[in-house]
């Protein structure tokens, strides 16, 4: 797994818990081109934090999802 | 839903109470008995006080030539209206007379509420209480009452001084009273402001405690809530908490476990 995928599975656990891998792997795969989430690169940051956005705030509200957002897009 | 019998709000603050009235129970307690401590010895000196301040006024050469039968003479007279006059200085002194050791025992010289009252002492008559020895002890210096005492004319505490001729030496003892009614209703209005004080003190912290466990059982109630939908199967059910407390903490990891086991769930819901 890259630097990059360990540190925003770590932001996003704190988030989402212990099924976040899961949750980034679906992200990656039905948004950015079936990347696998090991893989994840600066270049997909963006997109990546885009979708989190969206399917986070379906599960813990907008506000929480937010911030999860910001600090994806941080890294 | 739990009873309010049950309820950790109502254990709370129950507990609280108890514990505040216990403390100002005890404090009450002691503090009360300290407060009529030290006020029965401010009464004791004030007493002392004014009988040494009013023997020194009278004249022992005149007081010493009284004698039984004399009450109508122009010097018996004139110390009873002195005596009176002082006495009228203060509101706290209900008595004031003047007595001397006849060498078998303590006798009577100037009542000031002869002539004025049927139950004044007459010269002469004698004084046989618990005080007497109170009374020989102010020959030599002020004293007052070791506590409350009680003769034929109610319950006092007394203040005594020697009263001197013009040669220095004692010839008789000014005693002061003040009856138990005052000092104790002094004691009285000290309790009443302490137990008061305490009772509003209590009602305070209690209300302070049922708002603040109101909060906190308001939102130990919300995330059981939301355990209780989503055993339910409701999956939709979100952790509304927002505390930096440990309640707080704890409302967001059982967000991030609920959020889990969502995920989890769709995704075997998703597979073919």
């Amino acid at each position: 797994m890259s630097q990059l995928s360990e540190n925003v599975l770590k932001e996003t656990t704190v988030y989402l818990g212990p099924a976040s891998k899961k949750f980034l792997e679906r992200q990656t795969q039905a948004h950015l081109n079936s990347l696998q989430f090991d893989n994840l690169e600066k270049q997909h940051i963006d997109e990546l934090a885009k979708w989190v956005g969206i399917s986070a705030g379906l599960l813990i509200g907008k506000d929480k999802a937010e911030d999860l957002v910001k600090k994806i897009k941080l890294l | 839903m739990v009873s309010a019998r049950h309820s950790l709000q109502t254990k709370l603050t129950a507990s609280f109470v108890i514990l505040i009235l216990l403390i100002s129970g005890l404090t009450f307690f002691y503090t009360y008995g300290a407060t009529k401590s030290a006020l029965k010895e401010s009464v004791q000196d004030e007493l002392s006080q004014v009988a040494g301040i009013m023997a020194t006024q009278v004249n022992g050469d005149t007081v010493i030539i009284l004698k039984p039968g004399e009450e109508n003479t122009t010097h018996f007279i004139a110390i009873r209206d002195q005596l009176v006059a002082m006495r009228a200085n203060s509101n706290e002194i209900t008595n004031a007379y003047i007595m001397k050791d006849t060498g078998n025992g303590i006798v009577f010289v100037v009542d000031d509420i002869y002539g004025t009252d049927p139950d004044a002492a007459h010269i002469g008559e004698s004084y046989t209480t618990g005080e007497t020895s109170t009374i020989f002890e102010a020959m030599k210096s002020p004293v007052a009452s070791k506590d409350f005492y009680t003769d034929k004319w109610g319950t006092f505490m007394s203040g005594y001084a020697p009263i001197r001729n013009s040669a220095g030496e004692t010839v008789a003892v000014l005693g002061v009273d003040m009856t138990a009614d005052k000092v104790i209703a002094k004691q009285d209005f000290i309790g009443y402001t302490i137990y008061l004080i305490m009772g509003l003190s209590a009602l305070i912290a209690g209300l302070i405690i049922f708002y603040f466990s109101r909060t906190m059982i308001r939102d130990i109630r919300k995330l059981n809530n939301t355990a209780e939908k989503i055993s339910m199967g409701d999956m939709t059910a979100m952790v509304d908490v927002q505390r930096d407390d440990e309640i707080g903490e704890l409302a967001n990891s059982f967000s991030r476990m609920v959020t889990s086991l969502k995920i989890l769930m769709s995704d075997d819901e998703n597979k073919p």
